[in-house]
């Protein structure tokens, strides 16, 4: 029971900070949905930092997942915005629907994370980014095609019910469920994964439903992702979910350092506010608003560009696979103190006792 | 009683046939080599028996349990371990890490409903279906409790870092626990993979090429080591070696393949003057070993 | 009757131009083990070089026998060059570090130039970017009906786009199997280091195998911007990612592959958009790759290759 409050700590600090956030910025509405677009990047980010960086799958459609979450967490919330849960006060339950919206959304994301992730038990490298790109485009075109999902307008009318408490909510969640299930002997399988399949295999790792269950579990967050985001646009469009959008997460975690949930964390951050960041600047200082619209079309050329010097100059991005507190002052001692040299195997007389 | 028994295996590749009619059996307790010139399909013999590839025909028995079309970690888990000739260590992870990813074959502690004795006792009693239900809620519970850091998932933890800790230290390991594998000289690296192997619990210990690239110092104390590790763990073991003194030292019973076929099999003394064998392989040092 | 017989000749049609493309891909695949990524995008800058150089041609000029071959040949000699220049500086630098790092190389450049080309930019009254605006391709082959067959029409283009692109395809075959050249590249294809060791200047191989699938590229572009007529910067991923999708089909690094597969999805495409699911389109590619990536992962003509332990 201990170990579960322990467990549960990081959101017994989250919890009052983010409601002490959410009452001080009441008054800067900009400053909210900067965050949020903040927030919604960084759990692409670190969701899909779980397969391409600590299980070494290239996937390259995580937007179809965040399509996915969007409009059945949309969808939902329409269908439920007329009723309340009569014994709680309206706020309160209109929140507990959204939440129930975006675990729905995520759950039917993380199904199609298990579809996807199955032909990644034949598929390596190249083949499968291709089959995650092709599957992104798939649910595009059926997303277009479908009545429910107001075809290629998208839908409209989603209630506005994300906030700043419950987008970083799920951010501290989904740093948390990385962060522990890198730590765990499940995210050692996955670092074995990435590190040599067939070494792994050998050494009783199956390889198969670990690779399925990283998809899964980062689809299902995608997924939630996708929610939050529709839930304080309003309207969810096909065209926010292409390939563009996963070409964006993939650039994070690439220059964050694949493999590193911090490395993600700050190059989200980075990578969001600066085109934002130009932007208002641009409009400040020379009051041109065609000037600012410019720098949203240089970012796509720019990532691009990003992409091919990275790994020219710096392949293992900001922070390799390490995370922020492997470095620097934070750095925890890693080896443990090794134990009395007699029973080294170096002295073949010793005779050490049997391991079982 | 025999832990590894292969039947008449035969491995087919197109019109090649890189392993004929091989068998082979391994106790507990023994220490058996395998050898043969370059391509004599030796390599092809340990995938074979590993699950990296399925025979075409014969069969490979682990414990009791016929393995032909098993994958490669379910051979793992009936209790075959092996090492690569071309070292495949996690290069990125510490030393400890290499250990402890072996450990998760073995991570739940006897005392739980789920533990590996007890689905590998319904498995061996034919109870797939339990045995498998078992297997995948006890994974699914594993993931929610690393989720929420239980107590108990904190002590499976600490259970599985005191064990590959102490693994190293049996490999003489210790003090690179927390280095990269990648950052290990040369022959660490060959032990750190044998630790490796030893930490999946395995009854049956492949060693394909242990001390390639090692001096005859490393070697010896290499051999002396395997020696201690098959009585310790109560292992049995089959090696694949190229240099020649080296087998004949240390292993009791010598398989000796040629182009896929197994052209002799004895002790150091009978395979040395097999005139098969000395046409086919120890040609030119058949001097050296006589002497 | 007819209406099907229209549809296989459309099919086929379209599949010749993915075969041109996918035998881009192929090539480079065979030599490097590499998904370009940007070869599509290599293609969409042939087209806007064979827009440019028809546009200054002038009307006349360019739909002159001499002025369409001009346009051709200018786009295609762009388009190697670019092609030698994305190979130099951002796959060859890369060629011994793991798979990884070059396939995210490719997808990068691939995003970098269809996204430039939506930016516009002049120079001195020069266009250097097009911006993202869809536009016509200059009418240099003027569409005319050769033949009909009871209610089978065969356009002039159709018949020029197949007549060229057997032509490469005749000329690329040749080349791989009947010239020095070509076992220059099937030896690199096999073994780049051994290839290096035996006395083959391996970064020449590779070098010019880029620029002739960049070539073939540019070629195919302007047969299916002719055809299609609107030009625009992301038409090299939609084409790209379809002639990859054939490539894969046929086997990846096969050559008459490419073309079979090419061929199969043109008609394939071309029947859904003809029984009314022209929405679809764009996932019909996908879907058959994912299905042939299941059953068949090595392609129609591909052989398996295992990791060796």
């Amino acid at each position: 029971m201990g170990g579960v409050i322990r467990g549960l700590l990081p959101f017994a600090v989250a919890v009052p900070v983010l409601a002490a956030l959410q009452v001080l910025t009441a008054d800067a509405p900009f400053l909210v949905i900067l965050s949020l677009t903040v927030g919604v990047n960084i759990v692409l980010a670190v969701s899909l930092n779980i397969v391409n960086g600590m299980t070494g799958q290239f996937s390259i459609g995580h937007a179809g997942f965040m399509a996915v979450g969007a409009y059945v967490g949309g969808v939902l919330s329409k269908v439920t915005s007329e009723y309340g849960i009569s014994f709680l006060p309206e706020v309160v339950s209109d929140q507990v629907l959204f939440a129930l919206s975006l675990v729905v959304g995520g759950a039917v994301a993380a199904l199609f994370g298990f579809v996807v992730g199955l032909p990644s038990l034949r598929l390596k490298g190249d083949y499968l980014a291709i089959v995650t790109l092709g599957f992104g485009e798939i649910i595009r075109v059926v997303v277009q095609n479908t009545e429910l999902f107001g075809k290629a307008l998208g839908l409209s009318g989603v209630p506005a019910r994300t906030t700043l408490f419950s987008c970083w909510l799920v951010v501290v969640v989904v740093v948390v469920v990385a962060k522990r299930i890198h730590d765990s002997s499940h995210g050692r399988a996955l670092l074995a994964i990435r590190e040599d399949e067939i070494a792994a295999e050998a050494m009783g790792v199956n390889t198969t439903a670990y690779k399925v269950r990283s998809f899964v579990v980062a689809s299902f967050f995608a997924g939630v992702a996708g929610g939050v985001f529709a839930h304080y646009q309003s309207i969810v469009a096909p065209s926010s979910f292409t390939y563009v959008k996963s070409m964006e997460v993939v650039v994070m975690i690439v220059a964050g350092g694949l493999g590193s949930t911090t490395g993600a964390i700050v190059a989200a951050v980075f990578l969001t506010l600066l085109p934002e960041g130009l932007r208002s600047v641009l409009l400040a200082v020379t009051g041109d608003g065609a000037l600012a619209q410019k720098v949203e079309q240089i970012r796509m050329p720019l990532y691009g560009l990003l992409l091919v010097v990275l790994m020219l100059l710096r392949p293992q991005g900001l922070f390799g696979t390490r995370e922020l507190w492997d470095m620097g002052p934070f750095r925890k001692k890693r080896a443990p103190s090794p134990p009395s040299p007699l029973s080294s195997s170096a002295s073949p007389g010793a005779a050490p006792e049997v391991v079982r | 009683m025999s832990l590894l028994k292969v039947h008449r295996a035969t491995m087919q590749f197109g019109g090649l046939k890189a392993l004929s009619d091989f068998s082979l059996d391994v106790a507990q307790g023994d220490l058996q080599g395998l050898i043969g010139p370059n391509g004599a399909g030796k390599t092809t013999a340990f995938n074979v028996m590993t699950g990296v590839y399925r025979p075409t025909s014969g069969a490979v028995v682990v414990d009791g349990e016929r393995m032909n079309g098993r994958l490669p970690h379910q051979v793992n888990r009936a209790g075959l371990a092996r090492t690569f000739q071309n070292i495949r260590l996690f290069k990125e992870l510490t030393a400890l890490d290499n250990v402890k990813v072996a450990c998760l074959a073995d991570d739940r502690p006897p005392s739980s409903p789920f533990s590996r004795a007890r689905i590998d006792g319904l498995r061996r009693q034919g109870r797939f279906a339990p045995a498998h239900a078992l297997d995948a809620w006890g994974n699914y519970l594993d993931w929610w409790r690393a989720l929420f850091l239980t107590s108990g998932y904190r002590a499976d933890e600490a259970h599985i870092e005191e064990r590959a800790l102490r693994l190293l230290d049996v490999m003489g390991l210790a003090h690179r626990a927390g280095e990269q594998a990648r950052n290990l000289p040369y022959g660490e690296q060959r032990r750190l993979e044998i630790a490796r192997a030893l930490a999946t619990s395995p009854k049956v210990l492949l060693l394909d090429e242990p001390a390639a690239g090692m001096n005859t110092k490393e070697k010896a104390e290499l051999m002396v080591q395997i020696r201690r590790l098959r009585d310790e763990f109560a292992l049995g073991v089959l090696l694949i070696e190229h240099d020649m003194k080296l087998v004949m030292g240390i292993c009791e019973q010598i398989t000796v393949l040629d182009h896929g076929e197994t052209i002799a099999v004895g002790t150091p003394d009978q395979v040395k003057k097999d005139p098969k064998v000395i046409e086919a392989y120890l040609g030119v040092e058949s001097k050296e070993l006589q002497a | 009757m007819s209406d099907l017989l229209q549809h296989v000749l459309n099919g086929l049609a379209a599949g010749t131009i993915y075969a041109l493309v996918a035998l881009g891909y192929t090539m480079v695949y065979g030599v490097l083990k590499l998904i370009n990524f940007a070869h599509g995008d290599v293609m969409m800058v042939g087209v806007y070089v064979g827009y440019a150089s028809a546009k200054q041609m002038g009307r006349d000029t360019s739909s002159s026998f001499l002025g369409v071959t001009l346009v051709f040949l200018l786009s295609m000699a762009m388009c190697a060059a670019l092609g030698f220049l994305i190979e130099r500086f951002a796959y060859r630098p890369l060629r011994d570090k793991p798979k990884l790092t070059a396939l995210i190389t490719a997808i990068g450049m691939s995003f970098f130039l269809s996204y430039s080309f939506q930016l516009e930019a002049s120079l001195g009254g020069l266009t250097v970017l097009p911006g993202a605006a869809p536009r016509a391709f200059p009418d240099v082959i003027t569409s005319q009906v050769w033949l009909i067959i009871g209610d089978v029409v065969v356009s002039n283009k159709q018949v020029i786009s197949v007549v060229v692109a057997l032509a490469l395809m005749g000329g690329l075959q040749f080349l791989v199997f009947r010239t020095r050249f070509g076992m220059a590249m099937r030896a690199v294809s096999f073994d780049h280091r051994t290839a290096g060791l035996m006395g083959i200047p391996v970064d020449r191989v590779i070098a010019l195998t880029f620029m002739l699938g960049s070539a073939l590229a540019a070629g195919a572009g302007i047969l299916y911007a002719i055809k299609d007529t609107l030009v625009q910067p992301l038409m090299g991923v939609t084409v790209g990612l379809k002639a990859f999708v054939a490539a894969v089909i046929g086997g990846i690094g096969h050559v008459p592959g490419a073309v079979v597969g090419s061929l199969c999805l043109g008609l394939v495409e071309e029947f859904v958009v003809g029984y009314g699911g022209s929405t679809w389109r764009d996932a019909v590619a996908f879907g058959f790759l994912i299905a042939v990536l299941l059953f068949r992962p090595e392609g129609i003509f591909g052989r398996v290759t295992a990791e060796k332990v």
